[in-house]
C-alpha cells in the first residue's frame, strides 16, 4: 500500500501557492519519511522539484482559471493522487512533527475529515465566528484542509458527489442552506459537509472525540482573544529556532500549523530555516 | 509524611495580614484539622497581640519595606495606595517544615473541608485554574489567561505541593522569574509593572509544561471562588458569608449575596479585616 500527502497549488495574481506547497514539503521532509506530491499547472522552481515525489498536472483541464480561490479543482485530488492512502493538505500548512501514528489511526477509516481544530494554545478552537453556515444548517463541522482517503468505492463515491456539488454549488446551497448565512461563494468545506449530509456518513468520516489528526487553525477569531485584530501576525510573534522548532507567542507548536495568512511565508523566517536545514 | 498549611503574613502598615493569618489558622484547624505554620516579618507583633497558640511553627522573615505599590479597594468608591509585599513566595518550598504543604493566602476564607483531600491525592502539585466570580455578571477573562495573547492563568492563592525534585525545580523557577520579572513580563505580554504571584506561577507552569498546555500541575478540588475588592464582605457567621457585590455598570451600587460552606478568596482585605475585628471582639 503506497502512502503520501497531496496538495493542490494554483497561483493567482497575488499569491504564490506553489511556494507555500514547497515550504509545506520541506516541513514534511524535516520530520517524516513520507511522500508528498503537488498537483499544479504552475511551474515549480528547480531548487524545489526534488522535494516532491511527483508533480502532477491538474486532471480534466483547469476548472478554476478565472477563479480567485481555485476551489473548483479540489474534487479532482482523489483522481490525481498516485497513492493508495492519501492525506490532503492545504498549501498554507506546516507539518511540525512526525505523523506516523496519524497514518496508523487513519488506516481505520476509508475517509477521514478533521472536525476538531486547535488554537495556538493547543486548546480546541472556537470556530463559530467563521462557521455560521455550519451552525445554522447543522452541517457536519468538517475541515477539508486536512483529510484522508483510501482509494476505495466509498471515497470514489464521495468525491463523485463532491464534483457534482462543487460544480452546481448554487443549486445545492439553495437546497441545503438557510438563506441568512448562505455563503456567496463556493467553499470546499461547505460542499464536503453537504455531501456528508447527503450520504449520511458523518460518523464514518470523522471522529468528534479524537484530538488528532487535527491542525492548529490560526485564523484570528479562533484564538480565544478578547481583543482581536484582523491579522494574527500583528498580535503575536513567530519564532523558529535553527533546528526548526516553531513557537507562536509563548507556545511551542507541534502537529500541523495552518497559518492561513499568505504573507506568513514572507514575514516569518520559516523558508530560510527549512532551506538551511534541508540544504535546499 | 508530615503535612500542614503554610501562611505568609507581611504587614504593610495598612493591611494587617498577621491578624488575617490568625483568623485563617483557626478556621483551618476547624475544617482541615492540620497544623499551620506562619512565616511573618512581624513576629513580635504576632506573639504580643495574638500569642503563639494558633501556630505549629512561627518562622521569622526579615522586614522589608519594598515598594510595589498598588491600590487596595474597599468597595468601588474607596481606595488607598499601599505597598504590596508579595515577594519571595516561592521560598515556601525551602521554608515549609512539612513534606506535604498547602500554601494559602491569608485572605482565603476556608469554610469547608474540601482541601483535606489534597493530602490523599496522588498529585504532587496542585493549583486552581478554574475559578468563579460569585457575582456571575462580570467579565472573567482576566482570570483565563495572564494577558490577551499569553498563557493560561493559574491562581497562586492556594497551592498544594509535596517536596519532590520536580517541585524544587518549579519553585526555583518561580524565584528566577521573580528576579527577572521585567524580562518575563515583556516576554509574556504583561503590560503592568506590578509583580503578581499568580502570573509568576502561571509562567512557571507553562515553562514546566514544555511551553505548551499540559498537565504538570493538577487542579485543586472544586473551583476557586472569589470576590473582587470592589465587593464588600458584610457579614460572616461561622461558615455563612454575606457579600455586597458591585452591580454591573452601576458604580457604588451593590447586590447582597449569601454563601454557605463555601471557601472564598476575599480580595477586599479591608472589609475582611473589619469582619475579623468583629469576630475577635465577639470571642
Amino acid at each position: 500500500m503506497t502512502k503520501g500527502i497531496i496538495v493542490l497549488a494554483q497561483n493567482n495574481k497575488t499569491d504564490n501557492y506553489v511556494e507555500q506547497a514547497c515550504l509545506l514539503a520541506m516541513s514534511v521532509k524535516l520530520h517524516n519519511d513520507t511522500n508528498i506530491s503537488v498537483v499544479t499547472n504552475d511551474i515549480v522552481p528547480n531548487e524545489y522539484v526534488n522535494l516532491f515525489d511527483q508533480i502532477i498536472p491538474i486532471p480534466f483541464t483547469d476548472s478554476a482559471k478565472t477563479s480567485e480561490w481555485k476551489v473548483e479543482n479540489r474534487w479532482k485530488l482523489y483522481h490525481a493522487s498516485p497513492y493508495d492512502e492519501t492525506i490532503v493538505m492545504d498549501t498554507d500548512m506546516l507539518v511540525l512533527q512526525n505523523i506516523d501514528t496519524w497514518w496508523k489511526f487513519l488506516s481505520n477509516y476509508e475517509m477521514f475529515f478533521t472536525s476538531n481544530v486547535l488554537n495556538y494554545r493547543g486548546q480546541y478552537a472556537d470556530t463559530s465566528y467563521y462557521r455560521k453556515t455550519f451552525i445554522d444548517n447543522k452541517l457536519p463541522n468538517l475541515f477539508s484542509g486536512l483529510h484522508y482517503f483510501k482509494k476505495c468505492e466509498f471515497a470514489q463515491n464521495f468525491y463523485t458527489w463532491l464534483d457534482l456539488v462543487v460544480n452546481n454549488w448554487e443549486t445545492f446551497y439553495e437546497q441545503h442552506l438557510d438563506g441568512a448565512s448562505r455563503p456567496k461563494h463556493v467553499s470546499i468545506d461547505v460542499c464536503a459537509a453537504i455531501v456528508t449530509k447527503i450520504l449520511d456518513c458523518e460518523s464514518s468520516v470523522t471522529n468528534k472525540i479524537a484530538k488528532f489528526p487535527s491542525f492548529t487553525h490560526m485564523k484570528s477569531y479562533c484564538q480565544s482573544w478578547t481583543d482581536v485584530q484582523s491579522s494574527w501576525q500583528n498580535q503575536i510573534g513567530v519564532y523558529i529556532s535553527k533546528e526548526g522548532a516553531l513557537k507562536i507567542g509563548n507556545y511551542a507548536q507541534t502537529g500541523i500549523l495552518h497559518y492561513t495568512e499568505n504573507d506568513f511565508v514572507q514575514n516569518s523566517p520559516a523558508l530560510e530555516r527549512y532551506r538551511n536545514l534541508l540544504d535546499v | 509524611m508530615s503535612k500542614g498549611v503554610f501562611l505568609i503574613a507581611k504587614n504593610n502598615g495598612f493591611i494587617d495580614y498577621v491578624k488575617q493569618a490568625v483568623f485563617l489558622a483557626r478556621r483551618i484547624k476547624r475544617h482541615l484539622g492540620v497544623p499551620v505554620t506562619i512565616a511573618t516579618d512581624s513576629k513580635d507583633y504576632l506573639i504580643d497581640t495574638f500569642g503563639t497558640q494558633d501556630f505549629d511553627k512561627i518562622i521569622p522573615l526579615d522586614y522589608a519595606d519594598n515598594i510595589n505599590p498598588r491600590y487596595f479597594f474597599d468597595g468601588s468608591l474607596s481606595k488607598k495606595s499601599a505597598s504590596f509585599k508579595n515577594s519571595n513566595r516561592a521560598n515556601v518550598y525551602d521554608l515549609s517544615p512539612y513534606d506535604e504543604t498547602l500554601l494559602m493566602d491569608t485572605d482565603y476564607i476556608v469554610s469547608n473541608d474540601l482541601l483535606k483531600s489534597c493530602f490523599e491525592s496522588n498529585s504532587d502539585l496542585m493549583l486552581y485554574k478554574k475559578s468563579d466570580d460569585i457575582a456571575k455578571v462580570r467579565d472573567e477573562d482576566e482570570f483565563k489567561n495572564i494577558s490577551n495573547t499569553s498563557v493560561e492563568f493559574y491562581w497562586a492563592t492556594v497551592v498544594f505541593f509535596r517536596k519532590t525534585a520536580t517541585n524544587k525545580i518549579f519553585f526555583d523557577l518561580i524565584k528566577h522569574i521573580e528576579e527577572e520579572w521585567n524580562h518575563y513580563r515583556r516576554v509574556y505580554q504583561i503590560t503592568s509593572n506590578l509583580f503578581r504571584n499568580d502570573f509568576a506561577f502561571s509562567i512557571a507552569i507553562h515553562i514546566m509544561n514544555g511551553f505548551q498546555t499540559g498537565d504538570v500541575v493538577q487542579q485543586l478540588p472544586g473551583k476557586m471562588m472569589y470576590t473582587i475588592d470592589k465587593d464588600v464582605l458584610w457579614e460572616l457567621i461561622d461558615d455563612d458569608m454575606m457579600f455586597l457585590v458591585e452591580k454591573k455598570d452601576y458604580l457604588g451600587e451593590y447586590t447582597a449575596i449569601k454563601t454557605s460552606n463555601q471557601s472564598i478568596h476575599v480580595m477586599n482585605k479591608i472589609s475582611l479585616n473589619r469582619i475579623i475585628d468583629e469576630e475577635f471582639a465577639r470571642d
